[in-house]
């Protein structure tokens, strides 16, 4: 005999509330005007922009290709229209899926038409070209740092702790790195070594959070606080006195032969550091083992419901402990792959990438791939950011670097789409 | 599976919470284990489960004694626990819940949901327990999520099923359905061991019934024996099990609600055209399954959910999407449905959470700052009135039982002059002794000339209480009936129908 239980009340999926995503389209529909009437009509109908695509630094040099130059004013007007048309479509149909998807498209856009309105003939600016693997390639050590912060991130908090202090491993593991990088000239003993410091300071926060069940956020703002002077005082007692523990770390590029030629893209993609390489790894890696294994369905068991992890016998803390430990390690590495980005260790010199890292990993839903998506788009509002000066723009760049956080708040509100983070996210776990 | 206990004895401190119990439970058996809240039932079955250790006495499988340090000792070892507070991942399938921990794996450690799949097929074949292994589980109704846990247990193997409290969150229809479950399993030679505080099923199911109270086996009953009986076992003396109520006349309409439309925390209409009235010296019983919109019928009328269209008023006045403390102010007393997040501040003294209504009004506050010395007068004379067991009024109002947490709530909103009582489930998860204490208070009121309305899923309590039973399906009312009309025609209001003169 069969019995069948009939649901009571209608199963219903959650939801994004309609009018939210009415919303985002209706902001989506203001940028594309913008975008059309300032950047494109706004900069007159006689303005150009030229594009270029050889990189600057000509070591390892791509195949060579011309400059293509467009009517600013018609460019723009279309990537306006683009943008409108997909705030159209997000309006009509009101998806309930990849309504962040098209945002993070209507922001490149965006950024494009900013660039080449910035970069018009007859603009503020003597440059009236803009060297678009140059940006890309400026963005992706961005992208790339953003990419281990926030993996890192996602290897705790997919356990249910959160990692606030991934700014201050990013910290520990520049240091660290720059030493044994200066002194050793191995970049790959300084990612050793930085995983190690970025790892002890997750035990750290690991420690004090799942043994004395100290709030996992303090523990974290103190760790990045700490490290901050910390490193700044080393910097002053050892740096400063002995500048050759600090210099020429230059991380070298590892082109890859053929792939790296092609224009645009090999350069970008295919002529990069190891670091660069290691995280395309390690993007596989935590995607393919918190989705497809044995071992990430108990970590994501133990982030949503650790009683019910528990209850099978799987030892909630210590996979804890193994996840903060090894977010940490990959913070750290990030820590290093941004100095060897940079050459060398500077006190500060991260100024809130780990912030933009977790901001990076909300927006991407807590997901490798989705924190990809999310650290590309932050590493190019934060390259414009630091570079729109040379064209004297006359907008305070400082609104650019407001993006990854306007974009994070807007998320985390609910305004674009909707985002669930683990279960148990944040809360200590005490056997009972 | 035959399990054995022997003189367990837990202690926490100096507190017993099981002193030298003794049980046994036969293959093929439903054994009930009855007792109040507090019993000590929780702790036996942590004790079995291997989540507590035993100060004294040994647990018996098969007529070996055992020992479980973890609970996945326990699992392995065929004991299966279909918990409270279901154990179950909801953003997870029901195939990953299922085999979470002992999961089947193809190289490089990957799942391999194919055999998972086909292990809960079998499974669910073996025992008629129909799920979809790739249903997520969250979006499933209640009585499948225990199915679900049910489910987990046997793909384990166990031979011995624990169910703690199982249907505290089911609906009639899936509580029928789980009893059914039940039988079979016994039918199939698991050992059931079922632990709950409700006497009707006590007496649908079990097989051998062991009581305990206050940590000790007080006795063994039979499932022929009395409610009655059972009752004064589980607490220990004569309880009375009908509400003694005198027959009054209602007088004016204290509420009245007119074309009522409120929505959810989703968007959706849950309350969809609601008339109803509650006159004074009469009680309203609002009966239905849970999730029919009687949670935001209450919120609305309570002031803390916004009401789309439609009126409310009290006596007249209009309160239409008023703030709770104007609601509270046009003399109405509100039970909340959940008691710790709404009805106390549980962090918060017993004497504190008794003025949680009136805290700025005199005598407990003049010129802007409390008096507390009226505070806690009020406090040891409401304490005294309404029996409140606390071991002061400086106590934390968390360190209560449930029973007397609710005792507080009833007594705050009932120690000033009121037009209107609304109680939302009032006696959920309390133990017998406070539900007749608190249905007392309620017909109390209504004889002083109160309107009440209650809101309660369980129909022996509608049924006790209300003058007037109003049923609640999806969103509207489809029927308002005598307390005479039979069960049955209650049932299928509940499920929608419209009854033919079924209007009182």
């Amino acid at each position: 005999m069969s019995i069948d239980v009939k649901p009571e009340t209608p199963v219903t999926a959650a939801r994004i509330p309609v009018g939210r995503t009415r919303g985002i389209g209706v902001i989506m529909l203001v940028i594309g005007l913008f975008t059309a009437l300032v950047f494109g009509v706004g900069s007159g109908f006689s303005a150009h922009s030229s594009l270029t695509f050889n990189p600057v630094s000509l070591t390892n040099a791509p195949w060579r290709v011309g400059t293509l130059t467009l009517l600013t004013a018609w460019s723009n007007v279309v990537l306006g229209l683009a943008i409108v048309a997909l705030g159209v479509d997000v309006l009509a149909r009101l998806p309930r899926r990849g309504v962040m998807a098209r945002f993070g498209v209507v922001a490149v856009l965006f950024f494009f038409a900013l660039l080449l309105w910035a970069a018009r003939t007859t603009g503020p600016s003597q440059i009236n070209f803009v060297n678009l693997t140059a940006v890309l390639i400026g963005s992706s050590a961005l992208a790339m740092v953003l990419v281990f912060g926030s993996l890192s991130g996602v290897m705790c908090e997919r356990a249910g702790v959160v990692n606030i202090a991934i700014e201050g491993q990013f910290i520990g593991g520049a240091f660290v790195g720059s030493m044994v990088a200066s002194t050793a000239h191995n970049f790959f003993l300084a990612a050793i070594v930085g995983a190690l410091v970025g790892g002890a300071l997750g035990l750290v926060l690991a420690f004090l959070s799942l043994r004395y069940l100290s709030d996992q956020i303090i523990v974290g703002v103190v760790l990045v606080t700490m490290l901050g002077s910390l490193s700044s005082y080393l910097n002053l007692q050892v740096f400063t006195p002995f500048p050759q523990y600090n210099t020429g770390n230059l991380a070298p590029n590892l082109p890859i032969p053929l792939l790296s030629k092609i224009p645009v893209i090999g350069p970008v993609f295919f002529d990069q550091t190891g670091f660069f390489y290691l995280m395309i790894v390690l993007v596989a890696l935590v995607s393919f083992g918190l989705f497809k294994t044995r071992w990430g369905l108990r970590v994501r068991a133990v982030g949503e419901h650790p009683q019910a992890a528990a209850s099978v016998g799987i030892k909630v803390i210590g996979v804890r402990y193994a996840n903060v430990i090894m977010g940490g390690a990959i913070a750290g590495v990030g820590g290093v792959a941004f100095m060897a980005s940079q050459g060398q260790f500077q006190p500060g010199y991260t100024s809130g990438l780990g912030y933009i890292a977790l901001a990076a990993l909300i927006f991407g839903r807590w997901r490798p791939s989705g924190a990809v998506v999310a650290s590309v788009l932050f590493g190019l509002s934060v390259y414009l950011a630091d570079n729109l000066q040379t064209y004297q723009v006359p907008v305070p760049t400082e609104i650019l670097g407001m993006f990854p956080y306007v974009i994070t708040i807007a998320v985390v509100s609910g305004l674009i789409g909707r985002v669930r983070p683990p279960a148990a996210d944040g809360l200590p776990y005490k056997r009972d | 599976m035959r399990l054995e206990l022997r003189g367990i004895t837990k202690r926490f401190g100096t507190f017993t919470a099981n002193h030298r119990i003794d049980l046994t439970v036969e293959p093929g058996q439903i054994h009930c284990l009855l007792g109040e809240n507090g019993a000590g039932k929780s702790t036996l079955m942590n004790v079995i489960f291997g989540l507590l250790q035993p100060d004294e006495g040994e647990v018996l499988i098969d007529g070996v004694t055992t020992r479980f340090s973890n609970s996945g000792e326990a699992v392995r070892r065929g004991i299966g626990m279909v918990h409270q507070h279901f154990m179950l991942v909801p953003v997870f399938s029901v195939a990953e819940n299922v085999v979470l921990g002992f999961e089947p794996t193809k190289s490089f450690d990957r799942l391999d949901h194919q055999r998972a799949r086909e292990e809960i097929r079998s499974v669910s074949q073996a025992f008629n327990l129909e799920v979809d292994p790739d249903a997520i589980v969250e979006e499933l109704p209640v009585g499948l999520q225990q199915r679900v846990e049910i489910l987990k247990a046997l793909s384990h193997d166990a031979e011995l099923l624990i169910l703690d409290e199982p249907t505290a969150v089911l609906t009639p229809q899936e509580i029928d359905a789980l009893m059914a479950i039940m039988r079979s399993l016994a039918a199939s030679g698991k050992s059931i061991l079922f632990i709950t505080h409700k006497l009707k099923e006590v007496k649908a199911i079990a097989d051998v019934i062991t009581v305990i109270r206050q940590g000790e086996v007080v006795g063994t009953a039979q499932a022929s024996d009395s409610e009655a009986e059972l009752a004064s076992m589980m607490v220990g003396r004569d309880v009375n099990l009908t509400v003694t109520k005198a027959s009054v006349t209602p007088g004016d309409e204290v509420l009245a609600i007119t074309d009522l439309v409120v929505r959810d925390d989703r968007g959706l209409a849950a309350v969809n055209g609601v008339s109803l009235t509650v006159r004074a010296g009469e009680i309203v019983a609002l009966a239905g399954v849970q999730g029919n919109g009687q949670t935001e019928l209450v919120e609305a009328i309570a002031g803390m959910r916004h009401v789309e269209s439609g009126t409310i008023t009290v006596k007249g006045v209009d309160i239409t999407n008023h703030t709770p403390r104007q609601v509270l102010d046009a003399g109405v007393g509100h039970v909340p449905e959940d008691r710790q997040l709404h009805g106390l501040v549980l962090s918060m003294s017993v004497a504190d959470n008794l003025v949680l209504n009136t805290p700025r009004r005199a005598p407990f506050a003049r010129h802007g700052s409390r008096n507390l010395a009226a505070v806690n007068e009020n406090a040891e004379a409401l304490v005294t009135r309404f029996d409140i067991r606390t071991t002061s009024t400086q106590a934390l109002v968390s360190s209560l039982s449930g029973g007397n947490q609710q005792k507080v709530i009833v007594a705050r909103e009932l120690s000033r002059p009121l037009s209107l009582f609304v109680a939302s489930q009032p006696t959920r998860g309390l133990d017998v002794g406070s539900i007749e204490y608190v249905h007392r208070q309620i017909v109390s009121q209504r004889d002083d000339g109160l309107g009440v309305l209650i809101v309660s899923s369980e129909l022996d309590e509608v049924l006790a209480l209300g003058d007037r039973i109003a049923v609640m399906h999806a969103g509207q009312i489809s029927g308002v009936v005598d307390p005479s009309t039979s069960r049955e025609t209650i049932g299928l209001l509940m499920t929608g129908a419209h009854v033919e003169s079924a209007d009182a």
